[in-house]
């Protein structure tokens, strides 16, 4: 017996009226979301619009919000979202350029701000700088580089949709990567910003919505707290 | 970019606990001010004299706001026990255990606080009355 | 320390100061003495206790930290709705201090009738 689901697709432009638009799409063996989109735009309508690049959950570029959770469609298997309907929109709080394809500037805008360029100490020094795992900054920067830079986290915060200018997790989470990095010496420039106060990591109130969404399991709320600690501690150098 | 009403709606999900305690902690912040507000021009009315201020309390006598007082106990104790639980994620502690620190601190301990304080005062206080 | 750190010290500070100063507000109201206990609370009552100088401070202390922490987490709530220049955070800083000084004056001003 096949099984059928539903995929309710967000559309924008609206088609004839309506926001979204329903596909019955029978049920295959490991079928991902993004499985399931490519089988609506082949086999049923061409006109749909979303992004995916890797397939394999690795670039982040297929992020959008599967029945109200920011996931990647690539790595989200239909079976698991316990419901025979599928409902695929928009990561909220970015501009839609196409049914559930968004404009990530706001959160690269964010990025930018929090200066994630690595600032060498010695720009001079002839020998490679080398970062062992097991050094410090390798095991404190270990479970943080894993950014995809998916935009899931900025979309998933409250914050970020009712204050356009704070920083929101992933530049947050980048920033400390910096900042942790004994090599870099950006650390002053790098504080001031993150101590701001209407834009800042003070802006954080551990609503957690950043680390339940992350697709790659970084604690992003441990992150803004470690710049917190930093902030909050008498000494000027950063400290982890 | 500003979000529309519509993406703020959607936002704001209560699948997550963290969330809820957020939301928690705004809203009883705000019915302590309110409550603040209220307390501080019941006091007001000394300056007035005593047939004021002892009409002003005797309306807080009935069994109605003896209910109210019992809510805001509970009010105080989520307030209180939340924020217990936000320094303690700020700081680092038990971050990897942040929904149970929620379940057990902020409402397992909060209700226990809570009936201590409310059962004597439902029934002293609204039976009685 | 960052700048804006004291802003979280302070609102932890006064929180834990309120925890105590509200538990003994609430005995001294209700359970202190036999009147209390007994559930009147008259102007008499009332009147005699805060006629104490003593009475007086630990009562104004009291709305004077309840009121920072208040205003204090209201006008974080305020920064969530950003984004907001130096202009308007100072606008917002001076309104919520006025606000501020305003309901002290009010809450303190009963005291001084007496």
């Amino acid at each position: 017996m096949e099984l059928n689901i539903t995929v309710r697709l967000a559309r924008h432009p609206a088609r004839e009226g309506r926001r979204f638009s329903e596909f019955a799409v029978t049920l295959e063996e490991r079928m991902t979301v993004l499985d399931a989109l490519f089988r609506v735009q082949r086999g049923m309508d061409s006109s749909v619009g979303f992004r995916c690049a890797c397939r394999v959950g690795m670039c982040g570029t297929c992020a959008v919000l599967i029945n109200r959770v920011p996931r990647l469609a690539c790595s989200t298997p239909v079976k698991g979202l316990g419901s025979d309907v599928v409902t695929i929109e928009p990561l909220p709080g970015y501009p839609v350029i196409k049914d559930v394809a968004v404009s990530l500037a706001p959160f690269f805008d964010q990025w930018r701000r929090a200066l994630p360029a690595f600032r060498p100490k010695d720009r001079d020094a002839p020998a490679l700088a080398r970062i062992p795992r097991d050094s410090p900054f390798g095991r404190l920067a270990g479970p943080k580089r894993d950014c995809i830079t998916c935009g899931a986290c900025h979309a998933a915060c409250s914050i970020t949709g009712t204050n356009a200018a704070y920083l929101g997790p992933a530049a947050i989470n980048k920033a400390l990567l910096r900042l942790l990095d004994p090599r870099d010496a950006a650390s002053g420039d790098r504080l001031k910003i993150l101590d701001s106060q209407t834009s800042g990591v003070w802006r954080c109130h551990t609503q957690f919505n950043c680390t339940a969404v992350c697709p790659r399991g970084i604690n992003l709320t441990e992150s803004i707290g470690q710049v917190k600690r930093a902030l909050l501690r008498p000494r000027k150098a950063f400290q982890a | 970019m500003k979000a529309s009403i519509g993406d703020l709606a959607r936002k704001y999900r209560w699948q997550f606990s963290g969330m809820v305690a957020w939301a928690i902690q705004r809203v009883t912040g705000l019915l302590l001010l309110f409550y603040l507000l209220l307390h501080v021009h019941t006091v007001s009315k000394l300056g007035e004299g005593p047939v004021a201020f002892n009409e002003a309390i005797a309306t807080f006598r009935s069994p109605f706001f003896k209910l109210l007082e019992i809510a805001l106990l509970g009010t105080v104790v989520l307030h209180a026990l939340n924020g217990i639980r936000i320094t303690l994620v700020d700081l680092g502690v038990g971050v990897g255990q942040q929904r149970h620190l929620f379940w057990v601190l902020t409402l397992g301990i909060g209700l226990l606080v809570f009936l201590a304080g409310a059962i004597p005062m439902f029934l002293f206080g609204v039976l009685k009355g | 320390m960052a700048r804006n750190a004291v802003h979280w010290y302070l609102q932890r500070i006064t929180g834990a100061l309120l925890l105590v100063l509200l538990s003994a507000h609430f005995w001294v109201v209700h359970f202190m003495t036999a009147p209390v206990r007994r559930g009147e609370l008259t102007y008499e009552i009332v009147v005699a206790r805060v006629s104490n100088p003593v009475w007086q401070v630990i009562d104004i202390s009291f709305l004077l930290v309840a009121l920072y922490h208040g205003l204090s987490g209201l006008r974080g709530i305020v920064f969530d709705y950003g984004p907001f220049g130096k202009w308007a955070v100072g606008s917002i800083n001076f309104a919520l201090t006025l606000v501020g000084i305003a309901w002290a004056w009010w809450g303190i001003a009963a005291f001084r009738h007496l």
